[in-house]
């Protein structure tokens, strides 16, 4: 147990708590970080110090794959297809895992499986899109909201472009639902090279559109404590899922609990990690969600 | 030969399109308990007399004195609380229907989240209600009735039948039946080109798999080595022309199927239905059947137009308990399809009941050249259309399957053949996969009780309602009471 003393204001005995837990990775220059103990963390919720506890992450955990599918993203199957060989190699047994693809709408293919090689063999099953639609930003919401029904520890891995075009929800209601759901968000982003290539032809609105493809990608995964990643060559999404699967696999879980407001306020939070080695403190890098309403 | 094919045409359109309000496909159903019945005297022992088995009908039906008038006042009894019953169950559909339609305008106005969630809660429920009334209105109250009527026929027609089957052993015109050259089981040719349904059921499978219709496979080596075992020991005596491929599905549906080519699919509810190892060959037989006389091949061929709509693996495929219709429904049930139409009823194109005899008969003659008691197929059957089949809402007998013929069909070939010696009815190794067979279905009970679904229930909500109807319940119990709402209870 850590605590704070001089900055902590925990709830007051009576008071009405909820339990948090937040799910963060811990690296340095890249590599990450396991083994930390409780007396390598410290955590502040809204600017206040938190006593909380270190605990095993739930396993098995939750993982749904949401793959963008539609006429337009056809040109980066091979993406995909790298993507889904990592994971058929990097995936790790035991844990549930799910398939849905998105076009201009949302398709559940494989509900909840503990075979691996199902996620594959259904999406290799699955025949060639039938709409040129991406509502990236309906799809999520509503992915978000199925999963944060679930117990336990979920993540959402998105193999998208991040390009919405018709969606329902905007980006507000998307941002809004990814504080409001505790649900890690690693995000695979699909046709940089693509991108790279035809960048000096495009119009501006239509750079600035894809510009800000990245961008949404890049806030689900800073908001939800994920990572995103834009591999600039296909094979690059095989180590991006290795990369998925061994973030999963190092995940720590940091329990607290805090008082009810019932307002739905945005909690900002705030978790340091470090080592002292020779007296001397090494400060690390921490993957984890900015906060929660 | 054109009036049945409109007939059928007009009746796929109308069961299949929903259109049946456009066209005028739908009928009011009687709204008043039945008004014609036997006597007291002869209906309530005449009710007891059509519970039992068919094979102790086939035994008694010699011996018993209901007259022509009584059998059809009967007959006429149950027509009606069919129809009366199946009213009940529409109107109780379109009911919970309407409450789906409301609580789902109402998701589209500004509410808390607290209220959403309740509206999810109540959506959740009142489709697991309507999925149920469909159920038992489509399938279940057809397939009971069917049962009453067929075991009247027996009844009224059997003693007849049953001195003319002595007759044709005694002048051994029996000989001279469809496919009686049973001692050239193996050697002679029901159809050729078994081989080139291969790639047809390969597809099939893919399909089924792409759409998620496919359920895993059972690993426990015991139970999968178990059933290849018996069906390659059956296939060898029958007249397969092609590798039998033998799959064993986990999955708590009562059901094995076919797909063109030789793929057997058994699915692991049948093999804890059955009870003991002739009930088994009988239904693998019976499955084996359909890929010798290319069933699903024809069926594909004949089945044009429900192959546009329909996936070609849904028609190719010829279910056990069921016909075609059976893997529709299961999945309908699994996933609340039903509104898709996904149930194909392919007897409206008349051609899946001389499939389905064809099969009872091939099917009886490969487990007697196996050497097992025959019998065991009518039990199955009989054990499913009377108790099981209208109760587990899975595996629903097809919609007016002709189970009479069916019944006494196999019945005679059962006769013509005679008993060999020895028959088997059991073994230790049946025995041995129902003691591992009980760890898989442990296990998969385990699992599913853990397993999180995107397709899941809304968390948090009270247990779904469901509608009363137990085993053994007798349909009656189901229909007789005249209440403008459905007993329904919470739980499990």
């Amino acid at each position: 147990m850590i605590a704070d003393e001089a900055a902590s204001q925990e709830p007051a005995a009576g008071a009405k708590t909820e339990t948090v837990s937040l799910y963060l990775n811990v690296e340095k220059n890249g590599q990450l970080i396991s083994g930390l103990l409780p007396g390598n963390f410290r955590l502040t919720e809204d600017g206040h110090s938190r006593t909380f506890r270190l605990e095993q992450p739930e396993e098995p955990a939750s993982i749904a794959f949401l793959i963008e599918q539609s006429t337009s993203s056809s040109y980066f199957l091979e993406d995909i297809a790298y993507a889904l060989n990592g994971f058929e190699a990097h995936g790790i047994d035991g844990h549930w895992y799910a398939l849905a693809t998105y076009s201009n709408m949302l398709e559940i293919h494989t509900d909840f499986t503990k075979q691996r090689a199902a996620i594959t063999q259904q999406f290799a099953a699955l025949g060639p899109p039938t709409w040129n639609e991406i509502d990236t930003y309906d799809a999520i919401y509503e992915m978000l909201d199925k999963m944060s029904r679930l117990p336990g520890r979920h993540i959402l891995v998105v193999v998208g472009t991040g390009v919405d075009t018709f969606s329902e929800h905007n980006l507000d209601d998307v941002k809004k639902k990814i504080e409001a759901d505790n649900i890690t968000v690693f995000a695979a982003g699909i046709g940089s090279m693509l991108r790279g290539v035809y960048d000096p032809y495009m119009s501006s609105s239509g750079q600035m559109q894809l510009i800000q493809a990245q961008a949404f990608l890049q806030m689900l995964a800073s908001k939800s404590g994920g990572f995103a990643w834009f591999p600039k060559m296909s094979v690059g999404f095989h180590d991006v899922m290795e990369g998925i699967m061994q973030s999963i696999a190092t995940q720590y879980r940091m329990v607290y609990d805090t008082r009810i407001r019932g307002t739905g306020k945005f909690r900002k939070i705030k978790v340091e990690a470090f080592r002292v080695v020779n007296d001397k403190r090494e400060n690390f890098k921490v993957l984890v969600r900015e906060g929660w309403r | 030969m054109i009036m049945p094919d409109l007939r059928a045409l007009v009746a796929l359109l109308c069961s299949e399109l929903l259109i049946a309000n456009l066209v005028g496909c739908g009928r009011a159903h009687r709204a008043e308990l039945p008004t014609v019945k036997p006597v007291a005297s002869v209906f309530e022992p005449l009710q007891e007399d059509l519970k039992k088995s068919y094979l102790t009908l086939f035994e008694i039906a010699p011996s018993l004195e209901y007259n022509e008038a009584q059998i059809a006042r009967m007959r006429e009894y149950l027509k009606q609380a069919q129809d009366f019953c199946v009213g009940r169950f529409e109107a109780s559909a379109k009911d919970y229907q309407h409450t789906v339609d409301e609580a789902q305008k109402n998701l589209k106005t500004k509410i808390s989240d607290d209220q959403r969630h309740t509206l999810h809660c109540n959506i959740q429920d009142a489709r697991a209600l309507k999925s149920q009334a469909d159920v038992i209105s489509q399938h279940a109250i057809p397939v009971a009735y069917a049962n009453r009527q067929a075991k009247l026929d027996l009844i009224q027609q059997w003693p007849a039948q049953v001195k003319e089957i002595r007759q044709s052993l005694a002048d051994g015109s029996y000989k001279s039946r469809r496919w009686s050259d049973v001692a050239d089981i193996g050697f002679r040719e029901i159809e050729r080109n078994q081989k080139d349904d291969i790639k047809t059921g390969q597809e099939a499978i893919r399909d089924l798999k792409r759409t998620g219709m496919m359920p895993m496979e059972v690993e426990d080596k015991a139970v999968v080595n178990y059933v290849t075992n018996l069906a390659q020991k059956l296939a060898a005596k029958s007249d397969l022309q092609v590798p039998l491929q033998v799959t064993v599905l986990n999955s708590k549906e009562i059901n094995a199927f076919a797909l063109p080519g030789g793929f057997i699919f058994i699915e692991r509810g049948l093999l804890e239905a059955v009870e003991d190892e002739s009930q088994l060959a009988g239904v693998i037989s019976h499955e084996m059947s359909h890929v010798v006389g290319r069933h699903g091949h024809k069926l594909m061929k004949r089945a044009t137009i429900a192959s546009i709509i329909y996936q070609a693996a849904q028609v190719a495929a010829v279910i056990f308990t069921g016909g075609v219709a059976g893997i529709g429904t299961y999945y309908a049930l699994q996933y609340g399809f039903f509104g898709l139409g996904l149930t194909l009823n392919l007897a409206l194109l008349g051609v899946s009941r001389d499939f389905e005899q064809q099969a009872d008969q091939l099917g009886i003659q490969y487990a007697w050249n196996a050497g097992y008691d025959t019998s065991g197929f009518i039990r199955f059957f009989d054990k499913m259309a009377t108790k099981e089949g209208y109760v587990n809402g899975a595996s629903w007998f097809r919609s007016h399957p002709p189970f009479y013929q069916r019944m006494v069909e196999s019945q005679r070939e059962m006769m013509y053949l005679g008993k060999k010696p020895n028959v088997i009815l059991d073994s230790a190794e049946f025995k041995a996969m129902k003691t591992a067979l009980t760890a898989v279905t442990a296990k998969a009970a385990e699992e599913s009780k853990d397993k999180p679904s995107l397709l899941a229930p809304e968390q948090g909500c009270p247990a779904l309602t469901k509608l009363i109807y137990e085993p053994d319940q007798p349909i009656e119990a189901i229909c007789a009471a005249p209440q403008t709402k459905l007993t329904a209870h919470t739980g499990h």
